[in-house]
């Protein structure tokens, strides 16, 4: 059997179910296909905060209204085309104060460099746990392969994730369909300013309505202020009935490096 | 004078020349079940080496076999524009399938080299990324050099791809480094013996690449850098070449054993830099010495004596190199003065006039400039020490530094100067001097 029959196979086993969304407003990032260096870390701090969101309690899920995400990533590079992330979800609200969500993990592997590929292509898998106040479904998956592409001043990169719950109300509405894109145009060397897409269609092969949907629009800007650094600032929109319709995000990334430093490697 | 004592001709000749020179594509074994798609002269990496004769007139047949235009630089030599072998100057450009004649009285004597002067862009198998690289050697009038033995090396970087750089840009890095075409341990070692003087002539002819070379269990007299002699020769521990330039170190055989002699970032001679040097009656395993730390410096070679006479006064020319960002997915353009070739200046010299080229380096990146029909002296470093008496026609300007040459306009016609790195001159780090 060809290794994608056995990959089609291994998705119709896991297509029993989906989940209505895996990492919600928590990490809002479409991935490059970069990995973090061998010997590194990257620290991100996700800061996510709904203006305009849900405002009713519903299955005894707390109402995103006013939400402030807080997701704590540590990146780890293994090798020269592989990592592993990991993460800590909190939330504050009035009356419920700072909570933990959650926590997540993220091996990722990518395409590497000496195989000349033309564009960048990588694959991230997620599994973890997340609280029913703050998602149904407590168990997830998700598959999420990634492709982009520098093109002098443009960039363009595209998640199309597939997600499974494992555990929860959703179990059985199969793997669902989640895909993420970026278009950015570098304005000069620091600032570059784009745009990022983000949606849960629904059912792979079975997509909800549009009004089921969620859809999110962000304007965002990354700041490349050094090598050490990376920031990321968007404000969205959800234009569907299911989105939260208004949501500022903000990503500020520490690179750490551990090699000693040698003129000789 | 120089000028009718040269040509290059496109047609037949009737008489024929004292060196060919074919230019074909080549499959070139690097290494064992490595080949690398290229482009050589006569099917071979580096070209043959082509030994000259001081100021005797000698014609070179090319024919140009590949599928692009072609040109051959002779790199060191004062020769007129029509045959330097730049289209810039005015040499004209070998069609595919076509053949010229280059013929022209050689000088000055040293080793200096040839190679392909065409575009590449972002075409990192074309132009200097393949093996358009041969020794040239032009021999003195007197020949006074002491040695029992010569090696000439050449220094290469192939299979690039780009990649970020941590400031925003893309540069190549490579999959593969060689020594004369072959990586680290493929091929026949060089042979010594021990108690031999040994001359090596090394040449960077990497299309981007900086190298370090060290010689484990021995040490280096560099005696020439570009082929011109030094004021001083000093004994260290290892070279330091910039694209284009070429140490000729004199090696006292004295350690027996069987030594590599490679590059000292091990990245890079895990890519193959590096060649197995093997004493007569040594066998075993090769040894290397990894240095602790980078050294290298010009000012090791400084004329310790001020020159005789009064030295007539040079005429500044400012010339800041700085880069225009072309987005995180481009390689950066360059720009001398804020403007990239072709729209760069042309500054008139007068013949027989000193010049003091003042490169003023404000980009992040390292550039080895060149220029053609020249030779230039040292005159300032970084840090601003005062130097004098090293004579060469490339050199090293490192990033956020000042570096300062002095040179008499002695050879009038069309003078191109340009950063050595194929991707920085080809993204407008080019200039042509013109005379008056």
């Amino acid at each position: 059997m060809h290794k994608w029959m056995w990959v089609l196979a291994l998705l119709a086993s896991l297509a029993a179910t989906r989940p209505l969304r895996a990492q919600g407003n928590y990490e809002i990032q479409v991935y490059g296909s970069a990995t973090v260096e061998p010997k590194s870390t990257m620290v991100e701090l996700h800061s996510n905060f709904t203006p305009d969101g849900q405002k009713y309690r519903i299955d005894g899920v707390y109402p995103t209204n006013h939400q402030q995400h807080e997701t704590l990533e540590i990146t780890q590079g293994l090798t020269s085309w592989s990592e592993v992330g990991f993460y800590v979800f909190t939330s504050w609200q009035n009356g419920h104060g700072v909570q933990w969500v959650g926590d997540h993990i993220r091996p990722r592997v990518r395409v590497p460099d000496s195989w000349h590929w033309p564009v960048g292509v990588s694959v991230s898998t997620e599994i973890g746990y997340q609280r029913a106040v703050y998602s149904p479904d407590t168990w997830t998956w998700e598959i999420r392969p990634i492709v982009d592409k520098y093109m002098g001043r443009w960039y363009v990169a595209v998640n199309p994730a597939l997600e499974r719950t494992w555990h929860g109300p959703d179990v059985k509405q199969g793997i669902g369909f989640a895909p993420a894109v970026k278009v950015s145009y570098d304005f000069n060397r620091v600032v570059s300013g784009g745009i990022e897409y983000y949606a849960d269609y629904g059912r792979l092969g079975a997509f909800d309505s549009l009004h089921d949907q969620q859809q999110q629009l962000f304007v965002v800007t990354d700041l490349n202020v050094s090598p050490k650094w990376e920031i990321n600032i968007g404000a969205g929109v959800g234009p569907t009935a299911s989105t939260d319709h208004w949501i500022i995000k903000a990503i500020l990334g520490r690179h750490f490096d551990w090699k000693k430093p040698s003129a000789l490697d | 004078m120089m000028a009718a004592s040269a040509a290059l001709r496109t047609h037949a000749q009737e008489v024929p020349p004292d060196h060919t020179l074919d230019i074909t594509p080549f499959e070139l074994e690097v290494a064992a079940h490595r080949t690398i798609k290229t482009i050589a002269y006569n099917n071979q990496v580096p070209g043959p080496l082509l030994r000259f004769k001081e100021g005797q007139s000698v014609t070179i047949d090319v024919t140009n076999h590949t599928g692009g235009g072609e040109v051959v630089h002779w790199h060191g030599l004062f020769l007129p524009p029509e045959v330097d072998g730049a289209t810039e100057e005015g040499t004209p450009l070998i069609a595919p399938g076509a053949h010229a004649r280059y013929t022209f009285t050689p000088r000055p004597s040293g080793f200096r080299w040839y190679h392909t002067h065409t575009f590449a862009g972002k075409d990192l198998h074309k132009s200097q990324y393949t093996g358009q690289h041969g020794f040239l050697f032009i021999e003195p009038r007197e020949n006074q050099a002491r040695y029992d033995q010569e090696f000439f090396l050449a220094l290469h970087d192939w299979e690039g791809q780009l990649e970020a750089n941590p400031d925003g840009s893309m540069d190549p890095v490579y999959e593969v480094s060689t020594i004369n075409g072959r990586v680290l341990g493929f091929g026949e070692p060089l042979r010594v013996k021990q108690g031999q003087r040994v001359l090596l002539q090394i040449l960077n002819s990497s299309p981007t690449e900086v190298h370090w070379i060290a010689f484990a269990g021995h040490k280096f007299e560099v005696i020439a850098l570009d082929g011109n002699p030094v004021p001083q020769p000093r004994v260290v521990p290892m070279l330091r070449l910039a694209p284009a330039e070429r140490v000729s170190a004199v090696v006292e055989m004295n350690n027996p054993g069987v030594w590599v002699m490679g590059e000292v970032r091990k990245h890079i001679m895990a890519a193959g830099l590096g060649i197995v040097i093997e004493y007569a009656g040594s066998s075993g395993e090769r040894q290397w010495i990894e240095p602790a730390s980078l050294s290298w410096d010009y000012l090791s070679f400084t004329s310790s004596t001020a020159p005789s006479g009064q030295r007539p006064q040079a005429e500044p020319i400012p010339l800041v190199f700085e880069s225009k960002f072309a987005g995180h997915g481009a390689m950066d353009h360059w720009t001398i003065n804020g403007k990239s070739y072709p729209h760069t200046e042309s500054p008139k010299l007068t013949a027989g006039r000193r010049y003091r080229l003042q490169f003023i380096n404000r980009s992040t990146n390292n550039h080895p400039v060149h220029l053609h029909r020249h030779t230039f002296e040292l005159r300032k470093l970084p840090g601003n020490p005062e130097t004098q008496g090293i004579m060469k026609d490339v050199v090293l300007v490192d990033a956020k530094t000042q570096v300062e040459v002095e040179f008499v306009a002695n050879d009038p016609g069309s003078t191109l100067f340009h950063c050595h790195q194929q991707n920085h001159m080809d993204a407008g780090f080019m200039m042509l001097f013109q005379y008056a």
